[in-house]
C-alpha cells in the first residue's frame, strides 16, 4: 500500500485530470449553450452568475485548499505540531461567522438586483433595449400535451412549434396551458417560466440578430414530453412581415374547434411546425377559461403505455412554404 | 479555553440506581410531540383554507358564509367545551381515586361528544345534499376536509374512551391506565382547542364576509 | 362520491386483473426472475441452517433498538442497490437516446425504455432513494448509535421504534410489489400537479407512489418523536445537554424537524389521494382548484427534507473527524449553533424550488437571500472540521477518507446550490441535469458520511472491523465513478439539457454522455470491492477491541465489543464531554463496574411486525380500489393495537448473576446470539 500521502495526491491529479479531459472530449464549448447568452436579458444573467461564483469562491477556494492541506499537513507520519487541548478561538469564530456573512450580503444584494433586471414579468433590463422605442411584438403561447402553439394576435396567425420573431424587436409573451404544467425555455435566450393551466404567465426577450434557437419544455408532462421541442427563429423585420403575409394567406384557420383537436393528447415526434391563419381572437382568453371550468383533455392508456407505436400524429395541417 | 483535563477523584464512574424512570412522565412527553405533529397538520389544513377561501376557488358555488351555520357553530363550541370540562372532573375523581366519578365524567364527556358530531354530521350532509358538497369546488373541498379531520379526531377520541372505560374496569389505576387517561386528557384538550380555531376562522371570520 | 375509475372494476378484486401482470415487459421479467431466484436462496438457506425461529424471535419480533437499527440498515442498503439499477437504466436510456437518428430497441422510440418506463423508473428512482435508502439509513444509524452515546438502555418508546421500522418496511414492499402488479407512478418523485390528478394519470401508479410515500412519512414520524423523547428524556445521570456528543445534538435538531415538517407532507398527499379517489378540487385545474397550494405545501416540507438527511450526516462528520484527528471537536457551541440556525433557516425557504414558478421579484428575491444565509451555518460547520483537524494527528482510516471527501462534495455540492439559490441564474437552469448534478452531489455528501458512519462503528455492533484494503478500493472506485457520472452532469445543465428527458435532441452530446455512462460501470466495479469487503470481512471475523478504532472519544466506546444486548451492565455516570477522552486521560477508562444490579428489559412482540404487514396490505387494497379488503385491514390494525393495549406485558428482568456471566462472555451476549427464553415479570402492582 502507498503511504497515505501519496494516494491522497492521486486521487487529487486523477481528478482534476479528468475535468480538462472532459472539455477536450469532443463536446464542443459551442454547445454549452449558457455560455453563449444571446440578448440583453440572458447576458444579464450571465453577468450575475460570473460575479456570485467570483465573490463565493472567495471563501471556497480557501476551504478547498485548507481542506487538502490539514489532512496531509497533521497526518500522524508528518509529526507536525499536536495541540489537543485547543478546541475554541473567539478569533476563528468571529471569521467564520463575519466574512461569509458580508459576502453573503452582497450575493443578495445582487441576485436581488438582478431578479428585477430579468424579471420575466418585465425586465428591467430591456427598458433601454434597442426594440425599446418600438412596441413590443406580443406572442401568446399556448402548451398542449404535447406541442407548443403560438398565437400572433396583432398580425393574425398561428404557428404550432415555430416561433418566429422579427430582431429588434421586444417579444412579450403570454402563456397558458391545457392541462399541464409546462416550462417555456429556450436556452440561452429567455429566462424559464412556467406555463400553468387556468392562469396566464408572462416573459420577454429581445433578439437582434437573426439565427435560429432551439426551445424545450422543463415541466414533465406526461410521455410526449421529450418531444416537446420547438424552433425559435430570429429573422429581420423585413423578412418577418413577409412571413406573416403569406401566413395569412394559409387555407387553415386557428378556430376554437380547431384548437381543440390540436390539444388532443399529441406527440409530435421532430417537431413538426404548422401554420395558421386567422386565430380566434380571444383564443387565449377562452383557453384559460375553459381550464378554469375543468376542462381537461385526459390521456388515453393507449398512448401512456405506447407511445411509439402510434403513428407520428404531428400537426392537422401540411406546413405552409417559408 | 483548554479542556480542563486536571485529575479528578474517583467520582463515581457508574451509577446503578439510574435504571429507574418516570414511565408516565416518558408517555407524556411522547405525546406531548404527537399533539405537535397534530398540530402541524391542523396548521397545514388551516394555511390550504387560507389559500382557497377566495371567490376564484369557490367555482361559483358558496364560501363560508354559504356554507355555515352561524348558530350551530356556536352551539357546537358550548358542547365541545363542556365535554371537555366533563372529562376534566373525571380526572378530578381519578385523582381522588373515584372510580365511580371518573366513569361518570368519561361518559358524560361522550355523550356531549356525540352529541357535538351529530350536529356536525347533519350540517354537513345538508350542504352536500342541497348540491354544495366536497366535490363542488375547492373551497368546498378544503371546507369539508377541515371539518372532517377534526370530525375524525373526535371520533378517535370517542372510541378510545370506550377503550379507557374497558380497561378501567378490568385494571383499575395501574401507571399504564392512568397514562392513558391523562394523556386522553390532553388529546381531548386539543381537540377542542382546534375546534376553537376553526370556530373562530372559519365560522366568525367567514360568517362575517 | 367515488371517482369513476378508467378500465375495470369489481366488487372482490377492485381494479386488480391480470392484466396488470406486465408479462409482456422483458426487463421486468427477467428482474422478477432475479428476485424469485434470490428469494428463494435466503428463505431456503434460512430453513436448511434451522435459523428461521431464531431470525423470528430474534430479529423480526424484537424491540431492541440496535437490531431494529441494524434492519433499517439493511433495508437501506438493498433499497440502495435497486435505486442505483434505476439509475444505471436512467444514464443507458438517455445514452442511447441521443439524437433524432438514435434507434430504438424493445418497443422504444429511442434508447430502450418507451417513456412509459423510463418515466416510472426516474420517479422510483427518487423515491427509493429518499425515502428507502437515506431515511432508513439515517434512522438506523441514529437507532443503534444515539441511546449508546446518551448512556440509555433502549430508545424511548421502543414499541414505536419497531412499528416505525415495520411501517417503512411496508412502504417499501409497495414499492417493490409495484414492479410486478401493475404499474408505479409516472408523476416523478414529487408528484407533479395536476399531472398526478385522474385525467392524466387514470392508472394505479399514482396510487402506489402516494401510499408507500404516506407509510413512510408515518414511520418517520414516529421515529422522530421517539429520538426526541430518547435525547431529551434518557440520557445517562451527569450527561448535561452541553457534555452530549455533537451527533446527539444534530439528531435532535434532525428530528424537530422531521416531527414538524412530515404532518405538512402528509397533509399535501391526503387532499391528493381525497381528489383520486373522492373527485375534489383541491388540486385540478379547473372548479377553482389550485395545484400552486400543493407545489407549496409539498416544499414546505421538502426543503427542511433535505436538512433532514443532511444535519445527521454533518452530526456523523462531527464525530469522525475528532476520533479521527485525536483531537476535541473544534468550536462544539457555534456547532450546535449552527445546526439549530440550519433547522431553522430551513424552514422559510422553500420557495426556491419553484422560482420559475412566477412569484414575481419581491418574493423571488427573498427567497434567494434567505437561502443563501444558510450557507453561512454550513460554511461554520466546514470550518470547525476543518480546524479539527489543524495541528491534530490524522489517521486515515476508512471512515476518514470518506469524511474527507464528504467535505470536498459539500464544497462543490455548496458552490452550485447557493449558484442556483440566485434565481437570476435559477432562470437558466431551473429543472436542468444542472440541478440534477447539484442536488447528487449534496446526496453524495449524505452517502460518504453514511458510509463512514457503517464502517466506523461497524466493530461495535458486530466485533470486528470491515477489511480495510477492500474498503479502501471501494472507496476509491465509488469516488472516481461519482466524478465520472456526475460531472458531466453540469456540463449538460450548460448545454441546456433539462432533466426526465426519456429522449435527448441534441446530438453532438454523445461524448458527455459516454463519460458518465463510463461513470456508472465503476459504480458496478465499486459494488464488487464493496461485495468483497463484506465478504472477506465476514470470513475472517478480526475481533475488534473495545475502543475499536485506538482513538475513540465518545460513550459508545466503552461499551463491550461487540456491544452486549443491554448495552452498558451499569448506566455510566457522565463526568465530562467526550466521556471516554476524559476517561482516558484520567487513566480510568478500565475500570469495570463493581456490582451489577437486575436490569429491566422490555420483551420482544410480534405487534409491531403485524402492523407493518396490515398495513402492507392496507396500502395494497386501497391502490387497487378493493374496498372491502382495505377496510378490513384497517379495521385489523386498530383491533391489534386495541387488544395489544390490554397486555400486562411487563418485560424481563435480567438478575445479577446473568450480567456477570455475560460480561466475562460478550460473544454470548452480542445482539447476534440467540438468548435463551427468559420468563416475564408478574403482573403489575396497581398505583
Amino acid at each position: 500500500m502507498k503511504p497515505p500521502k501519496q494516494r491522497r495526491v492521486s486521487l487529487l491529479l486523477k481528478s482534476l485530470v479528468s475535468l480538462p479531459a472532459l472539455l477536450l472530449s469532443g463536446c464542443t464549448m459551442d454547445d454549452l449553450r449558457l455560455f453563449h447568452p444571446v440578448g440583453l436579458v440572458a447576458r444579464a444573467e450571465t453577468h450575475y452568475i460570473v460575479l456570485l461564483v467570483i465573490a463565493m469562491s472567495v471563501i471556497i477556494v480557501p476551504t478547498l485548499v485548507m481542506l487538502i492541506v490539514f489532512p496531509l499537513r497533521y497526518h500522524h507520519s508528518r509529526n507536525a505540531k499536536y495541540t489537543p487541548d485547543w478546541h475554541f478561538s473567539l478569533g476563528i469564530e468571529l471569521a467564520a461567522w463575519g466574512v461569509p456573512f458580508v459576502i453573503v450580503a452582497y450575493l443578495a444584494y445582487l441576485t436581488i438586483q438582478g431578479v428585477y433586471a430579468v424579471d420575466p414579468w418585465g425586465p428591467g433590463i430591456l427598458v433601454n433595449a434597442p426594440g425599446a422605442s418600438q412596441p413590443p411584438i406580443t406572442v401568446q403561447v399556448i402548451a398542449t400535451d404535447w406541442q407548443w402553439v403560438f398565437v400572433y394576435p396583432d398580425q393574425g396567425v398561428a404557428t404550432i412549434d415555430d416561433l418566429v420573431v422579427p430582431a429588434g424587436r421586444i417579444v412579450k409573451l403570454q402563456m397558458t396551458s391545457t392541462g399541464n404544467m409546462n416550462g417555456f425555455y429556450i436556452p440561452q435566450v429567455a429566462p424559464m417560466v412556467d406555463v400553468m393551466p387556468a392562469m396566464e404567465s408572462k416573459d420577454a426577450f429581445e433578439l437582434d440578430q437573426p439565427a435560429s434557437y432551439i426551445g424545450f419544455s422543463t415541466d414533465f408532462s406526461g410521455a410526449g414530453f421529450s418531444w416537446m421541442q420547438f424552433s425559435t427563429r430570429v429573422v429581420p423585420q423585413a423578412d418577418f412581415d413577409a412571413w406573416v403575409k403569406s401566413t395569412q394567406a394559409s387555407p387553415n384557420q386557428l378556430t376554437y374547434a380547431a384548437f381543440q383537436k390540436i390539444a388532443q393528447p399529441t406527440v409530435n415526434f421532430g417537431a413538426k411546425p404548422a401554420y395558421f391563419a386567422a386565430p380566434d381572437k380571444g383564443l387565449f382568453g377562452e383557453v384559460i377559461m375553459a381550464a378554469m371550468q375543468g376542462v381537461v383533455y385526459p390521456v388515453p392508456d393507449s398512448l401512456t403505455k405506447k407511445v411509439s407505436e402510434n403513428p407520428a400524429q404531428g400537426a392537422q395541417t401540411p406546413a405552409s412554404p417559408q | 479555553m483548554a479542556t480542563n483535563y486536571a485529575k479528578a477523584e474517583p467520582s463515581a464512574l457508574w451509577n446503578p440506581s439510574a435504571d429507574e424512570h418516570d414511565p408516565i412522565s416518558a408517555r407524556t412527553y411522547g405525546f406531548w410531540l404527537y399533539l405537535l405533529s397534530d398540530a402541524l397538520i391542523f396548521t397545514s389544513l388551516f394555511a390550504s383554507y387560507a389559500v382557497l377561501d377566495n371567490p376564484s376557488n369557490a367555482a361559483g358555488g358558496p364560501l363560508a358564509a354559504g356554507a355555515i351555520n352561524v348558530s350551530h357553530g356556536l352551539l357546537q363550541t358550548f358542547i365541545i367545551l363542556a365535554s371537555v370540562l366533563a372529562y376534566s372532573l373525571a380526572t378530578v375523581s381519578m385523582k381522588n381515586g373515584n372510580k365511580a366519578g371518573l366513569t361518570l365524567g368519561i361518559i358524560l364527556a361522550m355523550v356531549l361528544g356525540g352529541a357535538f358530531l351529530y350536529i356536525s354530521g347533519a350540517d354537513l350532509w345538508a350542504l352536500a345534499a342541497q348540491g354544495n358538497g366536497p366535490t363542488r369546488s375547492a373551497f368546498l373541498s378544503i371546507f369539508f376536509t377541515l371539518l372532517l379531520t377534526h370530525g375524525l379526531h373526535i371520533v378517535i377520541g370517542l372510541l378510545w374512551m370506550v377503550i379507557m372505560l374497558v380497561q378501567i374496569s378490568v385494571f383499575g389505576f395501574t401507571k399504564d391506565v392512568v397514562g392513558r387517561l391523562l394523556n386522553l386528557r390532553l388529546f381531548w384538550q386539543f381537540q377542542a382547542t382546534i375546534w376553537v380555531c376553526v370556530y373562530f376562522y372559519v365560522y366568525l371570520l367567514g360568517g362575517a364576509v | 362520491m367515488q371517482v369513476a375509475v378508467d378500465g375495470p372494476w369489481s366488487p372482490l378484486l377492485g381494479r386488480l386483473s391480470l392484466a396488470a401482470i406486465p408479462y409482456d415487459n422483458p426487463i421486468l421479467v427477467t428482474t422478477f426472475a432475479i428476485v424469485v431466484v434470490l428469494a428463494a436462496v435466503i428463505v431456503g438457506a434460512a430453513f436448511y441452517f434451522g435459523k428461521v425461529g431464531y431470525i423470528w424471535r430474534e430479529w423480526i419480533t424484537t424491540v431492541d433498538h440496535k437490531k431494529i437499527g441494524v434492519m433499517y440498515i439493511i433495508l437501506g442498503l438493498v433499497m440502495l442497490f435497486r435505486g442505483f439499477m434505476d439509475g444505471a437504466m436512467m444514464r443507458t436510456q438517455q445514452l442511447l437516446a441521443d439524437g433524432p437518428a438514435s434507434p430504438g430497441y424493445l418497443g422504444a422510440q429511442h434508447g430502450y425504455l418507451p417513456p412509459y418506463h423510463f418515466d416510472q423508473i426516474y420517479t422510483a428512482h427518487g423515491t427509493l432513494m429518499l425515502f428507502f435508502a437515506a431515511t432508513p439509513l439515517v434512522a438506523g444509524l441514529g437507532n443503534i448509535i444515539i441511546p449508546l452515546q446518551i448512556g440509555a438502555r433502549d430508545m424511548a418508546f421502543p414499541y414505536l421504534n419497531a412499528t416505525s421500522l415495520w411501517l417503512t418496511m411496508a412502504g417499501a414492499a409497495l414499492c417493490m410489489i409495484s414492479l410486478f402488479v401493475g404499474e408505479f407512478s409516472n408523476a416523478t418523485w414529487v408528484g407533479l400537479m395536476p399531472f398526478s390528478e385522474m385525467p392524466f394519470n387514470p392508472g394505479v401508479g399514482v396510487d402506489y407512489w402516494m401510499w408507500a410515500f404516506q407509510l413512510s412519512s408515518l414511520g418517520t414520524t414516529f421515529n422522530a418523536i421517539n429520538m426526541i423523547a430518547t435525547i431529551v428524556k434518557m440520557r445517562a445521570p451527569g450527561m448535561s445537554w452541553f457534555r452530549m456528543p455533537v451527533y446527539c445534538w444534530s439528531s435532535l435538531t434532525t428530528n424537530i424537524i422531521g416531527l414538524t415538517i412530515f404532518p405538512v407532507v402528509t397533509v399535501a398527499l391526503t387532499m391528493l389521494g381525497i381528489d383520486r379517489y373522492f373527485g375534489t378540487h383541491f388540486f385540478t385545474a379547473g372548479y377553482g382548484g389550485n395545484f400552486m397550494l400543493y407545489i407549496n405545501l409539498f416544499w414546505i416540507w421538502g426543503h427542511p427534507e433535505v436538512y433532514f438527511l443532511m444535519l445527521p450526516a454533518f452530526g456523523l462528520f462531527s464525530e469522525i473527524v475528532p476520533t479521527f484527528s485525536n483531537k476535541a471537536l473544534f468550536g462544539y457551541a457555534t456547532m450546535v449553533a449552527a445546526s439549530f440556525s440550519i433547522g431553522g433557516i430551513g424552514w422559510v425557504v422553500w420557495a426556491h424550488h419553484f422560482f420559475t414558478m412566477g412569484m414575481g421579484p419581491q418574493l423571488n428575491g427573498y427567497f434567494s437571500a434567505a437561502t443563501m444565509i444558510v450557507g453561512i451555518p454550513t460554511g461554520v460547520k466546514a470550518f470547525n472540521w476543518l480546524f479539527t483537524m489543524y495541528r491534530g494527528r490524522i489517521t486515515f482510516a476508512t471512515p476518514m477518507l470518506w469524511a474527507i471527501i464528504g467535505l470536498v462534495l459539500l464544497l462543490v455540492g455548496g458552490l452550485t446550490g447557493m449558484m442556483l439559490s440566485a434565481s437570476v441564474f435559477d432562470y437558466t437552469v431551473h429543472d436542468s441535469l444542472f440541478v440534477v448534478a447539484h442536488f447528487h452531489c449534496m446526496v453524495l455528501v449524505i452517502g460518504s458520511a453514511l458510509f463512514a458512519a457503517v464502517t466506523y462503528w461497524w466493530p461495535k455492533v458486530f466485533g470486528f472491523k470491515l477489511d480495510e484494503v477492500n474498503g479502501r478500493l471501494y472507496y476509491f472506485t465509488f469516488v472516481v465513478a461519482s466524478l465520472l457520472v456526475f460531472v458531466p452532469l453540469f456540463y449538460l445543465g450548460f448545454a441546456g439539457v433539462t432533466r426526465r428527458l426519456d429522449y435527448i435532441y441534441n446530438p453532438d452530446l454523445k461524448s458527455l454522455l459516454w463519460v458518465s455512462e463510463g461513470g456508472i460501470g465503476v459504480y458496478f466495479i465499486s459494488l464488487f470491492f464493496f461485495l468483497k469487503m463484506l465478504y472477506i470481512s465476514l470470513r475472517d471475523q478480526i475481533p475488534a477491541a473495545s475502543d475499536s478504532w485506538g482513538t475513540g472519544r465518545t460513550l459508545e466506546w466503552l461499551t463491550h465489543t461487540p456491544v452486549p444486548f443491554y448495552n452498558f451492565a451499569v448506566t455510566p455516570q457522565i463526568n465530562s464531554r467526550d466521556e471516554l477522552a476524559w476517561r482516558k486521560a484520567n487513566g480510568v477508562e478500565n475500570v469495570q463496574p463493581t456490582q451489577y444490579v437486575p436490569i429491566h428489559l422490555p420483551n420482544s412482540t410480534a405487534v409491531p411486525f403485524l402492523i407493518g404487514a396490515l398495513s402492507a396490505v392496507f396500502g395494497f387494497a386501497i391502490t387497487w380500489r378493493i374496498w372491502w379488503l382495505s377496510i378490513a385491514s384497517l379495521a385489523a390494525i386498530v383491533i391489534i393495537i386495541i387488544i395489544r393495549s390490554f397486555d400486562k406485558n411487563e418485560g424481563y428482568v435480567l438478575s445479577a448473576e446473568e450480567i456477570a456471566r455475560l460480561e466475562s462472555r460478550p460473544d454470548l451476549a452480542s445482539i447476534i446470539a440467540e438468548q435463551p427464553k427468559r420468563s416475564s415479570l408478574a403482573h403489575v402492582e396497581a398505583i
